[in-house]
């Protein structure tokens, strides 16, 4: 290790560690590597603003930010709940099973885990601590843990980031996030009927079979965001990033016009939080593009990558020790953080393994949104006590179950390969 | 001076909604352009949709990302919205934790500032680099430096922030929460942080 970058890395941890924020920490921190490594600070931007400038993929991260922003504003989340309710309400754990569903479907919009955790999963709360048939503690766990679902389905904002860093087709990564996200509902789901049948949870007064079409005919237009999305981007309509621009349009055109449900107002609220939350994010990643910068000229993935080959670790046994490092780095780090600035250390060893740069970042951010729930530091778990008002050790109380069946899901993803890449591969992939 | 102070904040929140609304729009005329290029009687028929006339839409989109990214962090961005590492931070006792925010808000404005005039230098050259498609929708006065100036724009109003708020710190002690995930229970219907974590 050269000195430049011991003293960037203790600049990087001494900074971000007494709460700078991280996107800054990383800048000073290249500052201080540029500057005694004798290269000029001055790069720094240079290589931030070119980073910026030049990846076009990047686009689609305000886009769907927009277009979450605009979907827990009007009353689409609603009608999708009163649709969830009357399918899947009427089953031992319903309102459990609903949140599941809710969560599934509403993450083919919104690509956003803490949008999903703060919009449709408070309402979700509310009414299951009103029926009486579930403890708070447990109505939170299970909506913290099915909000991880919604960036594993497309879209998928922490998907676009990984793109950028592993360079990734952003299409295959989609379609190799559906089965791995539907495969989260039905394990969350089964680990529902179980505690409910073992706790006796109470049963939903079922909604009437004929009621089922009329609610359905309601949730009808914002049902076909999902298919719309991926007929875009899999039909060659519109490519990933304009995909997004689409989700968004079609979210504002459902809430003004058709559900009524959006003032001029309220739309420009959205666009300043939506710009606020985008240029946080931006920063971060400009952040990462330079520390991936530093870390290149270091040639520390490099050098890592014929170590592991030179010690002869097999594919599995990386995949499962990154994995490992990962939820342990998941409970205290952010998941933008994770995936911008930790995965790309371990790209070329995944690449002089021979392992597949797909499969390897839907497990990587299966990981991260597993990570949203691990106490102490999970974001899901601060956003839903804050949005609820109940209190955080009852829901880490209850968060157990539901976090150790989602890890078994983890290690299916990773032992077989085949559940991420059976449908990239069936639209063409070749890895 | 706190009326000129909201005025001017709400005046960042109206550039930044502008900036935002014009990339979304602009991704929606490209896609439009796209279809209606496939037919050419419409082109004919409708001088304005001619598609050689949008070569600059994407380009136009990246501009308005990366003004949003570096205006919105100079201007509409708080404290709380930044993604952080607060553990220890939010268990720091009061008098520790007023002196985490000192020495952050310090190195930030120090660095940023230190880093303006080598910056601006290795910008030097971008004065003359014209940008790839811009011309025909600005004109061709623009160059790259003009688009990146905004970096610098950042790195002069940052660090004045951060000087004003070591200084209020200072005086009146830091946040126990930098995040303020409370403020989520009342507007729900716009959410902090929608960066997919």
């Amino acid at each position: 290790m050269t000195l430049e970058f011991f003293l960037c890395l203790v600049t990087l941890f001494f900074l971000a560690g007494i709460g700078t924020p991280v996107a800054y920490s990383i800048l000073l921190a290249a500052f201080v590597y540029l500057a005694v490594g004798g290269q000029g600070i001055g790069i720094a931007g240079k290589v931030l603003m070119d980073g910026l400038y030049q990846s076009f993929i990047l686009l689609a991260v305000p886009l769907f930010i927009v277009a979450a922003n605009i979907m827990n504003a009007g009353t689409i989340s609603d009608r999708l709940l009163n649709f969830c309710i009357a399918l899947v309400g009427r089953f031992k754990g319903g309102l459990g099973h609903v949140n599941v569903v809710a969560s599934l479907i509403f993450s083919g919009m919104s690509g956003s885990a803490v949008a999903d955790a703060a919009g449709i999963g408070k309402i979700i709360i509310e009414m299951m601590v009103k029926s009486g048939h579930y403890t708070r503690g447990y109505a939170a766990a299970i909506t913290a843990a099915s909000a991880t679902i919604g960036p594993i389905i497309p879209p998928s904002i922490p998907m676009v980031l990984y793109a950028l860093v592993s360079n990734a087709s952003i299409g295959y990564l989609f379609l190799g996030g559906i089965i791995p996200g539907l495969m989260m509902g039905a394990v969350l789901m089964t680990m529902n009927v179980y505690i409910s049948h073992r706790r006796g949870f109470g049963t939903e007064e079922p909604v009437p079979i004929r009621e089922l079409p009329a609610l359905t005919l309601r949730a009808f237009p914002a049902l076909l965001m999902p298919a719309i999305l991926l007929y875009g981007i899999y039909g060659g309509v519109t490519t990933p990033t304009e995909a997004a621009a689409v989700a968004a349009f079609y979210a504002l055109i459902l809430a003004a016009f058709f559900y009524r449900a959006l003032s001029i107002g309220a739309l420009y609220d959205i666009l300043v939080e939506s710009a606020r939350s985008s240029a946080a994010v931006g920063l971060v990643i400009g952040g990462a593009l330079i520390l991936n910068y530093v870390v290149a000229s270091e040639n520390i993935p490099a050098s890592m990558a014929s170590l592991l080959v030179n010690l002869n670790v097999s594919p599995l046994a990386f995949l499962i020790g990154v994995n490992i490092l990962l939820l342990l780095l998941g409970c205290v780090l952010d998941a933008t953080t994770i995936i911008l600035v930790i995965i790309p250390l371990f790209l070329p060893s995944c690449e002089k393994l021979g392992i597949d740069f797909v499969h390897f970042g839907v497990v990587a951010v299966v990981n991260c949104m597993i990570g949203l729930i691990t106490p102490p530091y999970g974001i899901l778990l601060f956003v839903i006590n804050a949005v609820t008002r109940i209190p955080l050790g009852e829901i880490i109380r209850e968060i157990w179950p539901f976090l150790s069946v989602l890890i078994v899901a983890l290690l299916a993803l990773i032992l077989i390969p085949d559940i991420v890449l059976f449908l990239p591969r069936m639209f063409g992939y070749a890895g | 001076m706190t009326r000129l102070l909201r005025w001017f904040s709400q005046s960042a929140e109206f550039v930044a909604a502008i900036l935002m609304a014009a990339m979304f729009f602009t991704f929606i005329l490209q896609i439009t352009i796209r279809y209606t290029a496939r037919l050419e009687w419409l082109a004919e028929a409708v001088p304005l949709l001619d598609p050689s006339r949008y070569g600059w839409t994407l380009e136009f989109c990246l501009v308005m990302w990366v003004w949003i990214v570096f205006l919105g962090n100079s201007f509409i961005v708080r404290e709380r919205d930044h993604v952080t590492f607060d553990i220890l931070y939010s268990v720091a006792s009061p008098g520790l934790r007023k002196w985490f925010a000192i020495i952050s808000g310090v190195a930030i404005a120090f660095g940023l500032l230190m880093s303006l005039e080598p910056t601006w230098q290795k910008f030097f050259v971008l004065r003359l680099k014209k940008t790839a498609t811009l011309s025909n929708l600005f004109g061709d006065w623009v160059r790259m430096r003009d688009i990146y100036s905004v970096y610098a724009i950042f790195l002069i109003v940052v660090p004045l922030r951060y000087a004003w708020r070591v200084w209020r710190v200072y005086r009146h002690g830091a946040d126990a929460d930098l995040h303020h995930y409370d403020d989520l229970g009342g507007n729900s219907g716009s959410v902090e942080h929608g960066s997919g974590r």
